[in-house]
């Protein structure tokens, strides 16, 4: 049988749960026998293979023009989309801006905040994503895994890929389904 | 009794019980959020969903009344469904952030609904409509973007506390609860008996001083009783760590079944947060207060009470307990044959009763006839203000058509309340109650032949001069009160700390003629032990040359502070730094309320045991045991046989 083929990448979220992922110290091992891991953000391949994974893994929720492009393309590119993590399930703290107006909050972030000068502006540049109102991932793109938490626990990700890996849809239960 | 089967099993239960509380009493689980055991069933979230054959849709199983050959399934796909519909509408009608709210992780209601329905997300997003918390309130705030609108806080101060203070604005998804009219809850008619707080099953209602300090999981609940005052409510305290987290009311206490009020939820905790202890015995050395170990002290104060018998006066707080006091009535009136040792109170909640139990027995009756009184009449205490448990178990029963009477010099306590309000001149409850006792006759509601009754209107029209009180509306109370199936009469300090008990003497004969329960509240925690102890003498501290004052977690009063403000030699036992201490010659360091424990006797004089919560830190002891060691270095031994002695004096209650 051929190791299934992950990918994973991050969005709004803080990278927590990534580091959450890496806690599963030795546990990672088993993981790498089971599966062909292939782009993630701490690792030297960006972005999912072209011709698609298998699993593609996202962390975050989606805040700006950029998220977007990259949840689409792992959308198209993977067979099973899991959601990793509050932000990326519900929208996560990155979500509590929603309260306020964008554009006062994006002025607010880049010239009233304590580590800004009196020149401080408001960056202007087509190149930069465009800022939106936060959405969990379900809310733009299919999700077929939801894995809450904040962030979810080394062994729910554990069970979750070692579940995965054999061809099996996770079902988090028990002490694993925690919202935190 | 009615026969239903409830998941294949077949169960047999009393008329009128839902079916939901049947499924419980048979062991079956139905999860639930706006249901809760002691409050009238709501049918609000539909959580409780429940199968029923031959209805056409799911039905609440919580307002479902169980009845004769009842068929219900509680577990299927369908209804799985319904409820995990259900839980994400709740979900979808507020904004909530679970991993910084306080009781996620076990403590939310609503989130372990969700895990027990398996649900990992959320078929609806929030609505983000910004919703204000409103932290007006010192003790606790109100989030309202975690509230699922269940009105259990809503039913909670109605049907425990019966304040009445909180309600649901507006309709469907813009429902908002309110507190009064719509002010902030710091501004409102709360009492902060937190009781709202307590049965919240989200972090809608925060506690503000335990939260984020641990959740159930991580901590300990023990079962004591807050000795705050005569009321003695059962309370259950979360304790993590050495530190109380969070106390709340024990349902299962009789006392108060549940119920309690701000000082037994938070202001007991306040002396342990902010005040300084005493960390170890102190002796006055050439003017400064220095540290001394317990030998040196005992040494000192033993001495300084040797060379000032004649002369000393020993005062002891009632709020401590029987064992202290024992223990302090032993050494200080049986050892040492001192004439002036008194507890705090002075007879002051005690005296009139324990007078006129010297010839009627025990009289007074328990705080739980107030849940059945179907009119209660208040003598000379503001049971808004003080004893507080009382007044909600009075007020709580208002709109189930108890009549309540409040007479009283001020009145204004009572003022929102829509009952009758007989505001008196000063001192003159007895004539009052005279009136009522004539009214009574005069309108032939009751009878009576003595002799004071032979001219029933000369009386009321007496009552009405002496009283200030109009004799119509003496004649109303009366006829109200000479109807009432099961009354009970409440009455405090103005009538209770007279020792010739003219008022309350009166009180018992209206009591006879109408078979009313009689209930005095009484002050502090041990009122009634210290005055069975007869430490409820009148002492004049003024006079004394040398004073020792046991103190325990109290804070002294401008009164006592003022009397001893010329004593030479003060000892002092105390739990915390303050203005008695530092003017004291010898100070003992006590333990505070959650680290001794020991047995109380209540207002109706029920005895309870406090326990032992908190490890005592430093060099502090309990209070009792610091007066043995004081009593053995001066010459005696002390038994602790203080149930014989609470019981060898007449007393109005029965202390069991
Ligand atoms: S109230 Fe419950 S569901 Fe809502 S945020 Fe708090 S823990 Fe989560
Ligand atoms: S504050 Fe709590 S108890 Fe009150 S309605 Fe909201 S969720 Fe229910
Ligand atoms: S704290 Fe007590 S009085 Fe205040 S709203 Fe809550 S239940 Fe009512
Ligand atoms: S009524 Fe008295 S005993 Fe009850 S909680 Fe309040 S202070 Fe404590
Ligand atoms: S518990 Fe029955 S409707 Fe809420």
């Amino acid at each position: 049988m051929t190791k299934p083929k992950v990918a994973s990448d991050w969005l709004a979220g803080c990278s927590g749960c990534h580091m959450s992922l890496l806690d599963m110290d030795e546990r990672l091992l088993d993981i790498i026998d089971l599966v062909d891991l292939r782009a993630t953000p701490i690792t030297d391949l960006k972005h999912p293979d072209k011709d698609g994974v298998d699993v593609g893994i996202l962390e975050g929720g989606i805040n700006n023009s950029a998220n977007l492009a990259v949840a689409k393309m792992m959308r198209e590119r993977c067979k099973i989309l899991v959601a990793l993590g509050d932000c990326a399930v519900f929208g996560g703290v990155p979500a509590m801006r929603n309260f306020f107006d964008l554009d006062e909050t994006v002025r607010y972030v880049y010239t009233q905040t304590m580590s800004m000068d009196k020149e401080a502006i408001v960056p202007k540049d087509p190149e930069l994503a465009v800022p939106q109102r936060v959405q969990a991932l379900s809310e733009v793109i299919k999700v077929d895994v939801f894995v809450p938490g904040c962030p979810p626990s080394p062994d729910a990700i554990y069970h979750v890929l070692s579940e995965l890996a054999q061809g099996r849809l996770p079902n988090l239960t028990g002490n694993l389904l925690d919202w935190h | 009794m009615v026969h239903l089967t409830i998941d294949g099993k077949h169960i047999e239960v009393p008329e009128g019980t839902t079916v939901l509380r049947a499924a419980q009493q048979a062991g079956i689980h139905i999860p639930t959020l706006c249901d809760h055991p002691h409050l009238t069933p709501y049918g609000g979230c539909r959580l409780c969903l429940v199968d029923v054959k031959g209805a056409r849709t799911l039905q609440p199983s919580c307002t479902l009344p169980a009845t004769e050959g009842l068929e219900v399934t509680t577990v299927n796909e369908q209804i799985s469904d319904a409820r995990k519909f259900v839980l994400s509408m709740i979900f979808s009608e507020r904004n909530h952030f679970c991993p910084y709210c306080q009781v996620s992780g076990g403590d939310c209601e609503l989130q372990n609904a969700a895990y027990e329905q398996g649900m990992t997300h959320w078929m609806i997003q929030p609505n983000w409509n910004t919703y204000k918390v409103d932290a007006s309130n010192p003790y606790f705030s109100y989030e309202a973007n975690r509230c699922i609108l269940c009105r259990r806080c809503v039913r909670t101060c109605q049907e425990l506390v019966g304040n009445f203070t909180l309600g649901v604005e507006q309709r469907g998804a813009a429902s908002i609860l309110v507190a009064d009219l719509g002010v902030p809850l710091g501004e409102s008619t709360c009492v902060s008996c937190g009781m709202c707080v307590q049965n919240c099953p989200t972090g809608a209602m925060m506690d503000r001083r335990a939260a984020y300090r641990g959740l159930s999981a991580d901590a300990e609940t023990i079962k004591t009783i807050c000795t705050g005052c005569s009321v003695g409510c059962g309370i259950e305290v979360t304790i993590r760590d050495n530190n109380i987290i969070a106390i709340n009311g024990d349902y299962d206490s009789p006392v108060n079944q549940g119920v309690i009020c701000k000082i037994g939820r938070w202001q007991s905790l306040e002396a342990m947060d902010s005040g300084v202890a005493v960390k170890t015995p102190m002796i006055r050395k050439n003017g400064e207060l220095v540290s001394a170990s317990w030998e040196e002290a005992l040494a000192f104060a033993s001495k300084a009470i040797d060379t000032t018998r004649q002369s000393l006066a020993a005062l002891a707080s009632s709020s401590l307990s029987v064992e202290t006091l024992y223990a302090f009535k032993k050494l200080f009136v049986d050892g040492l044959a001192i004439q002036s040792v008194s507890a705090s109170e002075m007879g002051k909640y005690t005296n009139a009763q324990k007078s006129l139990a010297v010839t009627n027995g025990v009289f007074e009756g328990h705080l739980s006839a107030l849940n059945n009184a179907d009119c209660v009449v208040t003598i000379g205490e503001d049971l808004i203000h003080q004893h507080e448990v009382v007044g909600f178990m009075i007020k709580r029963n208002l709109p189930k058509g108890t009549a309540l009477i409040c007479v009283d010099t001020d009145g204004s306590a009572y003022g929102n309340l829509p009952n009758s309000v007989i505001k008196i001149n000063p001192g003159t409850e007895q004539q009052l109650v005279k009136g009522l006792i004539a009214g009574m006759v005069k309108l032939g509601v009751k009878s009576c032949a003595c002799d004071g009754c032979k001219n029933p209107d000369q009386v009321v029209q007496d009552a009405a001069n002496a009283t200030g009180v109009e004799s119509t509306l003496i004649l109303d109370a009366a006829y109200i009160l000479g109807n009432a199936q099961s009354p009970v009469i409440v009455y405090g300090s103005t009538v209770t700390s007279d020792v010739d008990a003219s008022t309350l003497t009166t009180i018992k004969c209206l009591s006879d003629m109408i078979s009313a329960e009689m209930i005095s509240v009484k002050g502090n925690a041990n009122s009634v032990a210290s005055a069975q102890f007869g430490l409820d003498q009148p002492v004049d501290m003024h006079t004394a040359k040398a004073a020792v004052i046991v103190l325990g977690d109290k804070q002294p009063c401008d009164e006592l502070l003022n009397a001893v403000s010329k004593v030479n030699t003060k000892i002092v036992f105390s739990a915390y730094q303050n203005a008695l201490v530092e003017t004291a010659d010898v100070v003992f360091p006590v333990n505070n309320w959650a680290e001794e424990e020991g047995h109380f006797i209540n207002m109706d004089g029920t005895v309870q045991k406090r326990s032992q919560i908190l490890a005592a830190n430093g060099q502090g002891k309990a209070s009792a045991q610091a007066i043995h060691d004081l009593a053995a270095q001066l010459g005696f031994s002390i038994d602790d046989h203080w149930m014989e002695a609470l019981q060898s004096t007449p007393a109005s209650v029965t202390i069991a």
